[in-house]
C-alpha cells in the first residue's frame, strides 16, 4: 500500500508550520500524526493527546569517567575532537558525541561508554487519529535519530492500521532534524512568510528538497503583511516551477484560537473557507 | 562579555533583538550562529565580507595497506565506515570526524581528507559594527563545527559580543550558548512560545547560565508567559509590543529602532541592566 506522507517544513522558524499542520489534521481522513520538531514540540498543545505509551529514547552511548581510576594523563582530553573533556579531565556530557575514542585511548580503563537517555517518545490517541510525538531532553544530542524514530513509529502504525495518510510537523532549519523528517516524504509543504528573511530561507530549504527530488508546494503565511515580499516569493516560485498552494492573510483570530488551544481551522472555519483552505486540502489527498 | 539571544521556538524575534542591540551598543560585535538559516547579515546590511571555509575530515582508505580486518567498522558508532568483502566503504556525510578509525587501524591504512561543510563571513555592517556569521552548506547534517569556529575568534574576548543563536535546544544551540555570561530569551505570549521557552529555561539552568526574557509581540496572545515567569522567578527585561510598524520594518529587513528612535533607549537600558546584574553576581 502506498502511504501518502505529507511533511510540513519551513526553513525559517515561526512561519506557521504547526498552525498549518494542526489546521489540516481534522480534515484528513485515515490519518497518523507525527510531530518531528522534537526540541520544540507544540502540536500536542492543540491536539490534547491521551498518551498511551511512553518510551525512553536512548541515543548513542556517552562517556563516563571513573575518577578513582583516572590518573589524569590527559590522553582523553587530547584526543576528544568535540571538546567534551577539559584539560583537568572534567566531562561535559552534552558535548559528548559518543564516538568512544576516549575509552579507547585511556591507559587505565577509567572511561566507559554507557547508555544515555536523551528523550522520550510517546504514542497517543487523539480525536483525529493516532499521534506519535517526542521530547528531546533540552541540550541533548542525536535529535536527528529521535526524529527518525518518530517517523518510523508513525509509518509502522500506518501500516498496522491500514492508514493512508501520515502528516508530519517538521522542525526549522536545514540540517539533520529536517533531513531526517524528509526521508520517506511523498510530498512537502514549505510554509514561508512574506518577509525578506522568509524568502531568503525559503530558497535554502527549497535547495535541500531538490537534493531529495521531492514534490514541493509553498504556503505563504501572513502574505498581506508585506504584499511586496509576497510577490517576490510568488515570482521565485513561478521561476522554479513550485506551486503556491495557499496564501493566508494575517488575522488575530488564528492567534486567539491558539491561545484557547483550539485548532484554528475548527475554531475559525469561516476564515479558512474564505481563503480556499478546503481546496488546498483536497489537492493533498488526490 | 558574551550575551546569547535565544528562543526555543523559531520566529519569535531573536534576530530582531540581536540586530537592535548590535546597533545601539557601541563597539559591540555580533555573531550569527544560526548557520542553517542565517539572517542577521540581512538586517545589518553587511558590506564586503571576507569569507573562510569550514572543513570537516573524513577517512580515506589506502587499499594497499588495508587488510580488511574490519576494526574500523566495528569502532565507528556512526556507520560512516563499513568494511565489505573486498573493500571498506566510507559514507563521508555520516562521519563525525572523531578520529577513531585511524586510531584502531592496525596497518596504518587510514588518513583523513578535508571536506568543506560551510563558510564563515567576517566584515562590517552598514552601522559600522563588526559582524561574523556562518552558513552551512545545503545537505550537511550539522553546523556545530561552524558555530565553534565562529566563536573561536581571538579578538572577541574583551568586547561585548551578541550571539544570535539557533532555534531549538539541541546540540547547535548548546554550542552557541555554552560559554556566554548571560542569555536573553526572546519569547512571545502564545502557548507555543511559552512551551518552547520552558525547554530553553531547563537547558540554561542545567548549563548554569543566568538569563532574563524579552517578550516580543506583547499584547498579541495571553498572559500565561507572565504567570510562568513570575512562578519561576524569571526577570522580564522588557517588552516589545505587537505593532504593525515593527512587523513591516522587519519584513523589509530593517532594524526597527533605527527607524523608530523611541526604542533606542529600550535596548541600551536592558544592556545596562544586564551589566549591573553581572556586576552583582
Amino acid at each position: 500500500m502506498n502511504i501518502n506522507e505529507i511533511v510540513v517544513i519551513s526553513g525559517k522558524g515561526g512561519t506557521g508550520k504547526t498552525t498549518l499542520t494542526a489546521s489540516l489534521i481534522p480534515y484528513l481522513n485515515d490519518l497518523i500524526i507525527a510531530d518531528c520538531d522534537v526540541d520544540a514540540p507544540d502540536l500536542n498543545i492543540l491536539l490534547d493527546p491521551k498518551i498511551r505509551s511512553t518510551h525512553k529514547f536512548v541515543g548513542l552511548k556517552k562517556a563516563t569517567i571513573d575518577k578513582d581510576r583516572c590518573i589524569k594523563c590527559g590522553l582523553c582530553a587530547k584526543h576528544c575532537k568535540f571538546s567534551a573533556i577539559s584539560k583537568d579531565i572534567i566531562l561535559t556530557s552534552s558535548k559528548c558525541e559518543g564516538c568512544g575514542v576516549c575509552e579507547f585511548v585511556c591507559p587505565v580503563d577509567a572511561i566507559s561508554m554507557v547508555d544515555a537517555v536523551v528523550g522520550e517518545l510517546y504514542e497517543s490517541g487523539t480525536n483525529f487519529g493516532d499521534f506519535v510525538h517526542a521530547r528531546l531532553i533540552p541540550g541533548e544530542e542525536t535529535s536527528g535519530k529521535l526524529v527518525a524514530e518518530v517517523r518510523k513509529k508513525a509509518k509502522a502504525l500506518a501500516l498496522l492500521n491500514n492508514k493512508k495518510n501520515i502528516i508530519v510537523d517538521g522542525s526549522p532549519g536545514i540540517a539533520c532534524n529536517v533531513i531526517s523528517s524528509l526521508t520517506g516524504a511523498s510530498q512537502v509543504i514549505i510554509v514561508t512568510e512574506s518577509t525578506f528573511s522568509g524568502l531568503h530561507d525559503l530558497k535554502r530549504i527549497h535547495e535541500l528538497t531538490k537534493k531529495f527530488n521531492l514534490k514541493v508546494q509553498v504556503v505563504i503565511n501572513k502574505f498581506d503583511l508585506s504584499t511586496h515580499h509576497s510577490e517576490m516569493i510568488e515570482k521565485y516560485c513561478s521561476e522554479n516551477n513550485i506551486v503556491v498552494g495557499l496564501k493566508i492573510p494575517f488575522t488575530k483570530k488564528v492567534v486567539q484560537s491558539i491561545v484557547t488551544k483550539t485548532i484554528p481551522s475548527l475554531g475559525e472555519k469561516e476564515f479558512f473557507e474564505e481563503i480556499g483552505f478546503f481546496n488546498f486540502i483536497n489537492n493533498l489527498t488526490k | 562579555m558574551k550575551i546569547a539571544i535565544l528562543s526555543g521556538k523559531g520566529g519569535t524575534g531573536k534576530t530582531t533583538v540581536t540586530s537592535n542591540f548590535a546597533v545601539n551598543i557601541n563597539n559591540s560585535i555580533s555573531l550569527d550562529t544560526d548557520v542553517e538559516e542565517p539572517n542577521l547579515h540581512i538586517f545589518m546590511d553587511m558590506k564586503e565580507a571576507a569569507s573562510e571555509p569550514v572543513y570537516t575530515l573524513y577517512p580515506i582508505i589506502d587499499k594497499e595497506l588495508c587488510n580488511l580486518c574490519g576494526k574500523c567498522g566495528e569502532f565507528c558508532n556512526y556507520n560512516a565506515i563499513i568494511p565489505a568483502k573486498n573493500q571498506v566503504v566510507v559514507f563521508s556525510e555520516s562521519c563525525h570526524d572523531c578520529g577513531g578509525c585511524k586510531l584502531v587501524c592496525p596497518t596504518g591504512a587510514i588518513t583523513y581528507k578535508k571536506r568543506e561543510i560551510g563558510k564563515i563571513f567576517k566584515g562590517r555592517s552598514k552601522y559600522d559594527t563588526e559582524l561574523h556569521y556562518g552558513i552551512l552548506n545545503i545537505g550537511e547534517m550539522s553546523g556545530v563545527k561552524i558555530i565553534s569556529q565562529l566563536k573561536n575568534h581571538p579578538n572577541i574576548d574583551d568586547k561585548t559580543v551578541f550571539i544570535d543563536s539557533p532555534p531549538g535546544t539541541s546540540c547547535a544551540t548548546v554550542e552557541a550558548v555554552e560559554d556566554v555570561d548571560y542569555a536573553i530569551i526572546v519569547s512571545e505570549p502564545t502557548p507555543f512560545g511559552v512551551s518552547d521557552m520552558k525547554m530553553v529555561v531547563e537547558m540554561l539552568r542545567e548549563m548554569k547560565i543566568p538569563f532574563g526574557i524579552i517578550i516580543n509581540k506583547a499584547g498579541l496572545g495571553d498572559d500565561e508567559i507572565y504567570l510562568y515567569s513570575e512562578d519561576e522567578n524569571i526577570e522580564i527585561l522588557g517588552e516589545i509590543p505587537f505593532d504593525k510598524k515593527i512587523a513591516e520594518l522587519y519584513a523589509d529587513g530593517k532594524i526597527f529602532s533605527d527607524s523608530l528612535p523611541e526604542y533606542q533607549n529600550f535596548f541600551t537600558d536592558i544592556y545596562n541592566k544586564i551589566i549591573e546584574k553581572r556586576r552583582l553576581l
